[in-house]
């Protein structure tokens, strides 16, 4: 208590010194006049009464000075003082203060901005109960690719009841619902989950109940959660929604609740249902639909459960090897799950962007050396003056602080700017990449407290080398070189070359990693999807069971040829077709087959291919050629022949060297085939992406096999965007309640798939012309001073001879040597770092010497263009000036 | 304040305080003078030293100061005795007390 008081009264005199100390002096004063008053009492001459008086009073100057010590906080009036006399400095040396500024604001800024979508999306805490312990666990067979897809319910009860590593593990699995009767109807992307899965988040609602595991039966009741998002648009945020009746895919639920916002796991689900999985679905091995959340015990460890599950599964295949041999379970944390695809790209940007900020650093500290050496004297001065080195060391430490903040405060506005910028840059409606929604990237305490400790990081990185350089100079030897000042000591060259030297090597590696990217994306820009996106619209539906039954095929069929009819006759519309899976979309399913002749796999591992259902029209509206045989007719209809295409890799893969036109796939069984002949081979598309492998493709006529959900594509003679109201009408002319899921040009489904390379790629674009365009001012920097300081020596070097041009080809030489010395160590990094890119790479090899080379040959250019000014200025040194100066 | 004058500096409030207590308001120089006189000169005082145990015992708050006019017609800062400081004052004799007997023990011939 008395601690705080003592220092709030210190920390008070700090200001409005003068005044205390106008106190001080009258008191004093006032006490010497008491004194002096009573001594005279006693009789003394006012000469004797004074000495008396100030002989008593002991030392004045002393007690002034232990008094100002008491009275304010030392060590604040010199850090107050080391800032102004810092502040003067920089205002001396306008053009230092601005480039180091800029230069630290720059590096700053652009790290902290990128900081902040790492923070936002990669360190966001998760709105879930203990999220460190929540898993998703897949299941990956090599016969399926090899990914982690979902799992079967069988799997599923057995690892739950036996692998002993779990809290709670809870099956959930996709039930997209069409809601009617609120307006136009509406497919919702809704999920099946249990009961416990609800209870592993950890979630509530904000309305209402959660499901019980009583409800969560087949003969539960029909209960229904609401999102967030559903409540609000749809309901129009309607406070009596609980317990209010909806009716999805035609049958009555009840509304139990709504989910609380930013509760979107999995992404985009608008309905949550009971699983109501029968007890007999957990003896189904086949189908492999259920997707599994899990909550670990406390201690256990990924690996540890990942293994536990493996061990538990491997029994599983043993006894049932048919549907089992050769799976792998495969835990991921959730946190993981959400990132997506977007947590590799982020963090190569938050290293290609903290290459800058090193960078940055460099060409500071590389000012500062130049400047600082300006300043030799100065502290030379000082020292021989008193001055302590630790007083010194302070004030340096002080002004590269004052440096880091002012640069540090701009680098905050740039970051508050491109901030903005860098949202855009990430969209979340992206249907085929798993990235998470980020609807804002707020600038909160943590960015802020990032970019203040990346300062402070800065202002050492920066700052340190000066002031070691600095501190150890000898106050004699440093006042007589620098007033000789003929040539510079080989150790201040030393440390600018290394500046030098650095700054080539990073940005070096930052324009060869940049190189890689921006050359990927050209390629994945220029690779052919297979189909022509522009001019194209499509438009999603899914057919709702209960009115569309897979019993009534025909029903599906006469909705189908219909809509196409009526979208033909639109005005503007080429042609029109129709697809199951549309390219792009994120939704695709497989089939296995079996070829003619050949006998069932083994463990029934068939061969599995994407299965298409496609009308006569559809590779004709998506510009997919045919290439061998025949597209498919109106003539192939149900009862006909059943006919199939396969796609070129379906070709290469399982027909090598014959002409797969005429052969047959059995896409039944063994026991029960069904056998389809193939009647033409079709180009092949980039369904997943412009850079993810072709799948193996089946396309068989719609007509044959009508599949519930439908995909209809129209090209158009103008804008396809412009189409969407009369092609929605289109369609609601022979079904008004059949909702449309979504409606969007190809050419913008495309673009939206590329959104992370897109971004990815500028922004290392952006970075790598950044940290060129330092490099160039760092080495310009140098060089300038370099000349600066050799000025005698050069005008010795002509005075003795040496002509102009020499002069030239000696400073551009040091500038080349410096520069290479950079290239290679550059190039030792890039081969290194380079590495850890692949995942941003597109048919580009990381190890690649061509780019590489291209990267060296700009930064050799820019570097020798930035020190060819001051070279030049070195060589029209008039030597007799030179010499007498100083 | 760890330094070897500590005892000295104690010693010096202690009696500030007490001085404060019998006279109340006084200057510095009332101060000093009284403290010399009570000590009937065996203390051998600079009188300087007397304003940094002032600023001291104002900093934690003990005392208040205001400027003011003296007997003799003079303007003087004067010392007043806080409510904390008056409440300090039994503390620190206590304190001081503890020391003395302890010191006298010591300093006590052996037996």
């Amino acid at each position: 208590m008395d601690q705080i008081r003592v220092l709030l009264s210190r920390f008070g005199a700090v200001f409005g010194k003068q005044k205390l100390d106008d106190e001080l002096d009258e008191e004093l004063r006032t006490h010497i006049a008491f004194a002096m008053e009573e001594n005279l009492k006693q009789g003394m001459t006012e000469q004797q009464a004074r000495t008396a008086a100030l002989r008593e009073f002991g030392g004045m100057t002393q007690t002034k000075e232990s008094y100002r010590v008491l009275r304010g906080l030392p060590a604040f009036e010199t850090l107050a003082n080391d800032l102004r006399f810092g502040l003067r400095q920089l205002i001396k040396s306008p053009d230092f203060a601005l480039t180091a500024i800029l230069t630290l604001a720059l590096g700053i800024g652009a790290t902290t901005a990128i900081f902040s979508v790492v923070k936002a999306v990669l360190l966001a805490p998760l709105p879930y109960k203990d999220s460190g312990r929540i898993v998703a666990v897949w299941t990956a067979n090599p016969v399926r690719g090899g990914q982690p897809l979902s799992s079967t319910a069988g799997d599923f009860a057995i690892w739950k009841r036996r692998s002993g590593v779990f809290e709670d593990l809870a099956p959930s699995y996709d039930n997209e619902m069409t809601l009617s009767g609120q307006g136009s109807p509406q497919l919702l992307i809704g999920y099946a989950v249990s009961a416990n899965y609800l209870r592993i988040l950890g979630v509530q609602p904000q309305l209402g109940r959660l499901y019980t595991d009583q409800e969560d039966s087949p003969q539960g009741p029909k209960v229904a959660l609401l999102s967030d998002h559903l409540w609000r648009t749809t309901f129009h945020s309607n406070p009596n929604i609980v317990d209010k009746s909806i009716t999805l895919d035609g049958v009555a639920y009840t509304v139990l609740g709504v989910m609380p916002p930013g509760f979107d796991y999995p992404t985009t689900v608008e309905i949550w249902t009971p699983s109501a999985m029968a007890a007999s679905a957990y003896d189904d091995f086949k189908e492999p639909y259920v997707r599994i959340l899990g909550r670990l015990r406390p201690g256990v460890t990924l690996a540890e459960a990942e293994r536990t599950l493996n061990d538990v599964e491997a029994q599983v295949a043993a006894a049932h090897p048919q549907t089992d041999s050769g799976n792998r379970v495969v835990v991921v944390p959730l946190r993981q799950q959400l990132d997506g695809d977007i947590r590799k790209p982020l963090l190569i940007l938050m290293g290609a962007v903290g290459l800058v900020l090193l960078i940055a650093c460099a060409n500071t500290a590389g000012l500062a050396l130049a400047r600082n050496a300006e300043r030799q004297k100065e502290i030379a001065v000082r020292l021989a003056l008193g001055a302590t080195r630790r007083r010194l060391l302070g004030q340096f430490a002080t002004e590269s602080l004052l440096l880091a903040m002012i640069g540090g405060a701009g680098g905050v506005l740039l970051a508050l700017v491109g901030n903005r910028f860098l949202l855009r840059l990430f969209p979340t409606d992206v249907a085929n990449l798993n990235i998470p929604k980020v609807t804002q990237i707020p600038l909160d305490r943590g960015v802020f407290l990032f970019a203040l400790g990346v300062t402070v990081l800065t202002a050492f990185l920066f700052g340190i080398v000066p002031v070691l350089k600095a501190m150890r100079t000898e106050a004699g030897a440093a006042m007589q070189y620098s007033t000789r000042g003929s040539t510079t000591t080989r150790r201040s060259n030393r440390s600018r070359s290394a500046v030098v030297v650095s700054e080539v090597a990073l940005s070096l590696m930052l324009l060869s990693g940049a190189g890689l990217v921006v050359t990927s994306f050209q390629k994945v820009l220029n690779a052919d999807l297979g189909f022509q996106p522009d001019h194209v619209l499509s438009l999603e539906l899914f057919l709702p069971i209960d009115r569309y039954p897979s019993t009534d095929p025909a029903k599906r069929r006469q909705f189908v040829e219909a809509v196409e009819k009526r979208l033909n006759a639109l005005p503007g519309v080429r042609s029109a077709g129709t697809t199951n899976f549309l390219p792009l979309s994120g939704f695709w399913g497989t089939s296995s087959f079996l070829l003619r002749g050949q006998a069932a796999p083994k463990n029934g591992q068939e061969p599995e291919a994407d299965n298409r259902m496609v009308t006569p029209g559809y590779l004709r509206t998506m510009g997919i050629p045919v290439v061998r045989g025949r597209n498919f007719t109106d003539g192939d209809r149900a009862g006909g022949l059943q006919v199939a295409m396969i796609n070129e890799t379906m070709a290469k893969q399982f027909f090598a060297g014959k002409d797969p036109v005429g052969e047959e796939l059995n896409l039944g069984s063994a026991d029960k085939p069904d056998w389809w002949q193939i009647v033409g081979v079709t180009g092949d598309v980039k369904a997943f992406g412009q850079d993810q492998p072709t799948h193996a493709d089946i396309y068989r006529p719609f007509d044959q096999l009508p599949f519930p959900l439908v995909t209809f594509t129209l090209r158009t003679e103008t804008d396809p965007a412009s189409m969407v109201k009369s092609a929605e009408q289109a369609v609601w002319s022979v079904d008004p309640n059949l909702p449309v899921f979504k409606a969007i040009p190809m050419d913008m489904l495309a673009r939206q798939t590329l959104a992370v390379r897109r971004a990815s790629s500028a922004l290392f674009s952006a970075f790598a012309v950044l940290a060129l365009v330092l490099a160039c001012i760092g080495i310009y920097g140098v060089m300038a001073y370099s000349v600066a300081q050799r000025r005698q020596e050069i005008g010795v070097r002509m005075a003795l001879g040496a002509r102009r041009g020499d002069v030239l080809r000696l400073m551009m030489g040091l500038g080349l040597r410096l520069t290479l010395s950079g290239v290679v160590i550059g190039l030792v990094g890039a081969f290194a770092l380079t590495r850890l890119m692949t995942s941003l790479l597109f048919e580009v090899n990381s190890m690649n010497p061509p780019i590489f080379s291209i990267a060296a040959m700009v930064l050799v250019g820019v570097a020798m263009a930035a020190a060819y000014f001051p070279s030049r200025r070195a060589a029209s040194i008039e030597p007799m000036q030179a010499l007498r100066t100083e | 304040m760890g330094d070897k004058s500590d005892v000295l500096q104690g010693t010096l409030d202690l009696m500030v305080l007490k001085t404060l207590e019998s006279m109340g308001p006084l200057h510095g120089y009332g101060i000093a003078r009284r403290i010399e006189q009570v000590s009937g000169d065996a203390l051998v005082l600079n009188q300087g030293t007397i304003y940094p145990a002032l600023l001291r015992l104002e900093q934690r708050g003990w005392i208040k100061s205001a400027w003011g006019t003296s007997d003799s017609n003079r303007r003087a800062k004067f010392y007043t005795l806080s409510h904390i400081g008056r409440r300090q004052i039994e503390e620190e004799t206590e304190n001081w007390e503890r020391i003395a007997a302890t010191m006298s023990r010591f300093l006590a011939p052996s037996n």
